[in-house]
């Protein structure tokens, strides 16, 4: 009865394989624009693919410690399959000591709004503190070890082989609580700590559970494609398609969960349109490629898994539970490629690299001028290089509303005219000369001159280009991923080989074994 | 409900263990038996397989109900918002649709929600005033029951369905007869 995965050679060899894939991305992303680039394209994918699976990984304890609390038989047969994601949770620790000490060593600008000491003297005091390097570090190394620590813990109580015991089976309960209180405020605070501090300046109070539902989705994607693997090598030959039904209806309940989440933020900052709020939406929505994985994930993440995965049919076939599994995976994949992706891969109004990137065509020239009249008050206000912060700052709601209901596909011309009209109000007050619209339908050579223009001291004065981005959601992005990938499997073959399948003596596995037999 | 008159005489057949109840349908069904009525203290796993019933229609009365919510939330705040009464609230458009989704949201669900239970219990007459028939008391404690209609039916056929339960485990068989208006 007793059967135990084995982790054949083959299978390590063709996760090495992914692995060394996942380096050549690395490496790709590294050289990826120049070598004297700041490698932010490098450094923020390690950020995102770490984040990721550490979040599916710890996310994996907590929903096995919910059942444990929840007495909750179903799972038991696969509730090692839960456990064993958290096995990558190591490997996130290694990578997260190397984010650790780039920050330390100021040798990327994941964190630069805080991690460089001139940006951190524009935070408020209360934030100064939160965001001092060893506490911030303290609060990294205290998540880890809790996470490695205390979920190896957690797993070997709830794995024990005399759980049948009452005294074992309490303990068992016991520990899943304890899990699920550290992962409860671990999780919000790891959210804050490593995506939302990349811009300190913007805050959302749901931004925890937000990510939360993240994880859970990948979590559970992750999950049920392993079991489908698993079965398909014959192992876990009791688990039916109940078992996956039952896995995927938390995969479809997580989805929705998330579009609420995303949704509360969105549309409370869309409404209250406060500046420090629509800041984070209004400069995505303005870098093309960050308006589209925004409209992507919700597509992805939310309209995918309702329309194809709502009926009882499609839960139970495991083909299409499997391939709803991958959407989500990348669908959240996007999601946080839109949280992480954005800050440190920013190229800064003002700087030469717009001109490289930054040539509109013609027809478009009188819009893109007036759009990027608009932009500049609040990159440069962002970017930190003007003075007169808050004059400028003003201005922004305008724009983050005409800017947000153009995504919604209906922008007025009156209230263009509107945005337009004020944003050239508060230049009159400030005494600025007509702003120049730059590299927006110049030539390169022009663009460059301009730039040159901002970099004799006038820079913060005259309007250069809009935002402009690194990232891109391309083969570097992809090759990581894979890597990440490989490093995730290894980890979780490596720990669920360790012990049986599942835990032939759990009280509550006959449960699981007749789950919803049919009597037909 | 409606022209046919319905009956008073019943075999019932009482079990006191979930498996071997859910066994016994399968069995009794394989004989050609037909089934009037289950009756069970919990609901049992299986049983509706069991029995051969078909899937329940229930939901897709909640997605018209649901539906018809969405639509009517929508269509009457454009209406009221972009139509009837345009006002400018804080320089949001005339039809600011993101404000629009929590109140759609909530319309869907209470449409659904009240539309699917009031269909529930129209179709399994729990109306007020409603008078069920009570078949066996202890149902609703510690026995599952299957209930048959005896009206019209030989002696011998009755003899058969009782053989044929407690042949099957059940631990007690026996008549149930109400009174006309019961």
């Amino acid at each position: 009865m007793v059967e135990k995965f084995e982790f054949d050679g083959k299978l390590k060899k063709n996760l090495f394989i992914m692995m060394g894939v996942g380096l050549l991305g690395l490496i790709w992303a590294f050289f990826a624009n120049g070598v004297h680039d700041n490698h932010s394209r490098f450094w923020s994918n390690i950020l995102l693919n770490t984040y990721y699976f550490t979040g599916m990984g710890i996310f994996g304890i907590f929903f096995a410690s919910a059942n444990q609390l929840g007495y909750s038989g179903w799972i038991t047969l696969v509730k090692r399959v839960y456990m064993s994601l958290s096995g990558f949770v190591v490997i996130g620790a290694v990578f997260a000591a190397i984010i650790v000490g780039g920050v330390w060593a100021n040798y990327h600008n994941l964190y630069a709004h805080w991690s460089l000491a001139e940006n951190m003297k524009e935070l408020p005091n209360v934030k100064q503190t939160f965001f001092a390097k060893p506490f911030w570090t303290a609060r990294v190394v205290i998540y880890f070890t809790l996470w490695i620590l205390v979920g190896k813990a957690v797993i070997n109580a709830i794995n024990a082989k005399n759980i049948g015991d009452q005294k074992v089976y309490k303990r068992s309960k016991l520990m899943a609580a304890l899990w699920i209180v550290i992962f409860a405020v671990s999780e919000s605070f790891v959210s804050w700590d490593m995506v939302m501090s990349q811009d300190p300046h913007w805050y959302s109070t749901l931004f925890g559970w937000y990510n939360f539902a993240s994880y859970g989705c990948g979590g559970f994607a992750m999950a049920i494609l392993l079991v489908i693997f698993l079965k398909s090598r014959g192992y876990l030959q009791q688990v039916n398609e109940n078992h996956i039904h039952d896995m995927g209806k938390y995969m479809f309940a997580f989805s929705i969960f998330w579009t609420y989440l995303w949704f509360s933020q969105f549309m409370l900052q869309w409404y209250a349109n406060i500046p420090e709020d629509t800041n984070y939406w209004v400069k995505r929505f303005d870098v093309p490629l960050f308006k589209v994985t925004i409209f992507l994930s919700l597509t992805i993440n939310f309209l995918a898994p309702l329309l194809l995965f709502i009926t009882k049919g499609a839960k139970r076939n495991l083909k299409v539970a499997a391939f709803i599994s991958v959407l989500v995976i990348f669908g959240h994949y996007v999601d946080f490629f839109n949280m992480t992706m954005f800050e440190p891969n920013l190229i800064p109004a003002g700087t030469e690299a717009c001109c490289t990137k930054g040539e509109g065509k013609e027809g478009e020239k009188k819009e893109a001028a007036a759009e990027s009249t608009a932009t500049v008050l609040y990159a440069q206000a962002d970017a930190g290089t003007a003075k007169g912060t808050v004059g400028k700052t003003v201005v922004t709601p305008e724009k983050g509303s005409t800017d947000a209901n153009t995504a919604e596909g209906q922008s007025s011309n009156e209230a263009a005219a509107q945005t337009e009209g004020e944003a050239k109000e508060t230049k009159a007050e400030e005494g600025k000369s007509e702003t120049k619209a730059c590299c927006a339908g110049m030539g390169k050579g022009e663009c460059k001159e301009h730039m040159a223009e901002c970099k004799e001291g006038k820079e913060g004065e005259e309007a250069c280009c809009g935002l402009q981005t690194k990232a891109s959601l391309g083969l570097p992005e992809l090759l990581t991923f894979v890597g990440f990938l490989g490093m995730f499997l290894y980890m979780f073959f490596n720990e669920f080989s360790k012990d049986s399948t599942f835990n032939e003596n759990d009280p509550y596995l006959k449960e699981s074994l007749r789950h919803h037999v049919e009597y037909a | 409900m409606g022209a046919v008159k319905q009956s008073n005489n019943f075999v019932l057949g009482l079990w006191d263990h979930e498996e071997v109840f859910l066994h016994a349908i399968e069995h009794i069904r394989h004989d050609g038996l037909e089934i009037y009525e289950t009756l069970t203290p919990f609901p049992v796993h299986g049983l509706e397989e069991a029995l051969g019933y078909r899937e329940t229609r229930l939901h897709t009365v909640g997605f018209l109900f649901g539906a018809t919510g969405t639509t009517l939330a929508l269509s009457f705040m454009t209406w009221v918002m972009a139509f009837n009464y345009p006002l400018n609230f804080g320089g949001k458009p005339y039809w600011p649709l993101p404000s629009f989704i929590p109140i759609t949201f909530e319309l869907t669900v209470l449409f659904s929600a009240w539309g699917m239970v009031l269909t529930y219990c129209v179709r399994n007459k729990l109306i007020p005033g409603y008078v069920p028939r009570i078949y066996e008391p202890r149902t609703t404690d510690d026995r599952f029951a299957l209930v048959f209609d005896i009206e019209g039916k030989s002696g011998e056929e009755i003899e058969k369905i009782k053989s044929l339960c407690s042949g099957n485990g059940a631990v007690e068989v026996k008549n149930r007869t109400f009174k006309d208006g019961e």
